[in-house]
């Protein structure tokens, strides 16, 4: 089989693997919204009610290691530089609006600080292959 | 670091998917150890130097001289 045949399959294998943990995602976040707003999660509940969303949340992680995997050395190295300008940049911009939160700017969610790292990984990832091009 | 790959490479009328696919890295690795971009990890040194039947300094050159030379 050729390395492109490989490599397509391999490709393939992981949107599979991602795209059922993103369809378990989806039920769970509609699971957990049917117990809190129902009513039927009550005390101790409620918490364990509003994390069922990252069992198949940890089941990304399990994916996207998996994927780190299959990868050969130049490729991790792309990925350690994108994951590391992500991880910097990330304590950058979280920390400066934390503290401009203190100045009276708007609280804003926990769930964006995934969002500015995705976008700051993104744009690590496209730095990073065009170095190495 | 210099390095003969692409030489070698094509004296022997390979494509970089075809060395890629023989030392199971991607193309886009072999052309970045060619355009001298990414210096490949020792064993990956290694499994090129015997891809060619050759040693790892007649591959790989970091313009060093040599010790007691």
């Amino acid at each position: 089989m050729s390395d492109l045949m490989s490599r397509l399959k391999s490709k393939r294998r992981y949107l599979i693997e991602l795209g059922v943990c993103l369809a378990l995602y989806v039920l769970a976040i509609r699971l957990s919204m049917l117990l809190l707003n129902d009513g039927i999660a009550t005390g101790i509940g409620k918490p364990i009610a509003a994390l069922i969303p990252m069992v198949p949340g940890s089941g990304m992680c399990w994916v996207i290691v998996r994927q780190f995997h299959r990868m050969d050395e130049l490729q991790r190295r792309i990925q350690f530089e994108a994951l590391g300008f992500a991880f910097a940049g990330t304590a950058i911009v979280t920390f400066s609006y934390g503290f401009l939160e203190t100045v009276g700017f708007a609280k804003v969610s926990m769930f964006f600080v995934w969002g500015v790292m995705a976008v700051l990984w993104s744009l690590g990832m496209a730095v990073a292959t065009r170095r190495y091009r | 670091m210099n390095n003969t790959i692409r030489a070698l490479r094509t004296a022997r009328g390979l494509s970089q998917e075809a060395l890629g696919s023989a030392l199971n890295v991607s193309r886009q690795t072999i052309n970045a150890i060619e355009a001298g971009r990414y210096d490949p990890s020792l064993p990956l040194a290694f499994k090129l130097a015997r891809f060619f039947a050759l040693h790892i300094e007649d591959v790989f050159d970091d313009g060093e001289e040599k010790l007691g030379s």
